[in-house]
């Protein structure tokens, strides 16, 4: 008799595994998306990368149609993320001295899905999973399964009532954890005060690429170029050209510059797996690419690259 | 000839190393360990930079201490024990045999302390700047992590 009730419900555990069709992944991604910008909230998450984890606390509140965000880390060097809509800056403090530096982007958890989230249920198959708890909050999971082998899967806990992603799991393609974000304590609808940022008064450290002097014969399907700039690297003297491909989730750098001897070609992974990075001579240029992208997706932008005629 | 990075096989190895996987996993990894030497280099230089990442000298005790020390914290149990069935010999003979085979896998464990080879280290300095540069878009503040290299040739990295 038990074996018998087991039955009836197996096509139902089915059917929750099944991705979700096209359009309702799509209002998923987009309410977690929305909900990670629009309200206001104040907490404090894990981050875990391999065997390294760390503490930061996160506030956000909605200004007109953008938002403004502090991110900030509560164990090791003191480090502050600060966005607005004019931009993003990084402030480390070490000991008396305070050091500011404008950043490309001001992404971070949760605020992770792109501002046109729902696009990305053309490169992922999205499921819903079982109801959890995180922070002492009801959440669902939003499972981001990947089409292809050119980006990592998600899993996400979107908030009961607002679809606040309260945890982020980047999984590899056997579904093992790479990196995972976790509120600890979080207040939703709290208005964090923000101290204002003097952002005007610092000088640009990136002016757009003027000339470009090569070309990306194939970009992995999804992914376009989002940043082409000319900047100063930490700890590098010159300048060096940063530009960035993404497919709105994950992100792709490709770093050029001038060879001043033949370059070797170097293949690096991190010790969780979840970067690759490839460095090759493309012409008369150092070419350095890197993303938290599975191998395929850093080598095709790397073997794609020729130099432009 | 060059062997491309194994995430699995190294998340792995690092499970091995935090003492995460099961008795029969674990054994699988000592005996991969035992019949390859570049697994056993790999091990070697993961041990070495788990222990600089946590700023322990000697982060890593050989794998006798930590048996030891495991059995040390065994909980004591305060309920009356089950009488154990006599296991009949050649079940005490097959133990025996695997104790001795496990004892011998272990001695031929890399030592954790020797130094990562510069050759490794020197590239991952190198890559810091970008790794950092990159950081602007990989959702974190924190420190760059650091990285595993091979040189390879340009039809190798195609392949």
């Amino acid at each position: 008799m038990r074996t018998a009730w087991f039955l009836l419900f197996l096509p139902l555990a089915a059917q929750a595994a099944d991705p979700l069709p096209a359009g309702e992944a799509a209002v998923w991604l987009q309410r977690m998306a929305d909900s990670a910008r629009r309200m206001s909230y104040e907490g404090v998450f894990v981050f875990r990368n391999g065997p390294e984890m760390h503490t930061l606390s996160v506030a956000n509140r909605p200004v007109g149609q953008s938002s403004e965000s502090r991110l900030k880390a509560l164990d090791g060097m003191q480090r502050e993320v600060r966005c607005t809509q004019a931009g993003a800056i990084t402030v480390m403090s070490d000991g008396a001295q305070v050091r500011m530096e404008k950043r490309l982007s001001g992404r971070h958890f949760p605020d992770l899905l792109p501002a046109n989230a729902a696009s990305l249920a053309n490169w992922y198959a999205v499921k819903l999973g079982e109801t959890a708890r995180v922070a002492g909050l009801d959440c669902t999971e939003v499972e981001l399964v990947p089409k292809d082998v050119f980006r990592w899967g998600y899993i996400l806990c979107a908030e009961k009532n607002s679809g606040l992603p309260l945890k982020a799991v980047m999984v590899n393609e056997a579904g093992l954890p790479l990196t995972q974000f976790s509120f600890a304590e979080l207040k939703l609808g709290a208005t964090p005060r923000m101290d204002p940022m003097p952002l005007s008064d610092m000088p640009e450290t990136a002016r757009p690429v003027a000339s470009e002097r090569v070309t990306v014969t194939a970009l992995p399907p999804g992914y376009a170029r989002i940043a082409a700039v000319s900047r100063q690297l930490p700890n590098k003297p010159g300048q060096v050209e940063h530009w960035v491909f993404s497919d709105g989730l994950t992100h792709i750098s490709l770093f050029l510059e001038h060879a001043a001897k033949p370059v070797e070609t170097m293949k690096g992974q991190s010790r969780p797996g979840d970067i690759h990075m490839l460095t090759r001579q493309v012409g008369s240029l150092q070419a350095t690419v890197l993303g938290n992208a599975p191998w395929p997706a850093v080598e095709q932008v790397a073997m794609g690259l020729e130099v432009r005629k | 000839m060059y062997t491309a990075p194994q995430p699995r096989e190294d998340e792995t190895l690092s499970a091995f190393f935090d003492g995460e996987l099961s008795d029969e996993m674990a054994r699988s990894v000592l005996r991969r360990l035992d019949a390859h030497p570049a697994e056993r280099r790999r091990y070697d230089e993961y041990c070495a930079v788990s222990a600089a990442l946590r700023g322990l000298p000697d982060a890593v005790p050989d794998l006798t201490s930590r048996v030891m020390a495991a059995l040390e914290r065994e909980p004591v149990v305060l309920a009356p024990m089950r009488r154990i069935a006599p296991r009949p010999p050649l079940l005490w003979a097959a133990a025996a045999a695997v104790a001795v085979l496990t004892w011998s896998l272990w001695s031929v464990l890399p030592h954790p302390q020797e130094p990562l080879p510069l050759a490794a280290r020197q590239p991952a300095d190198q890559a810091l700047p970008y790794l950092a540069a990159h950081q602007d878009y990989a959702q974190a503040v924190m420190s760059p992590t650091e990285m595993q290299f091979t040189r390879v040739s340009l039809a190798e990295a195609g392949r």
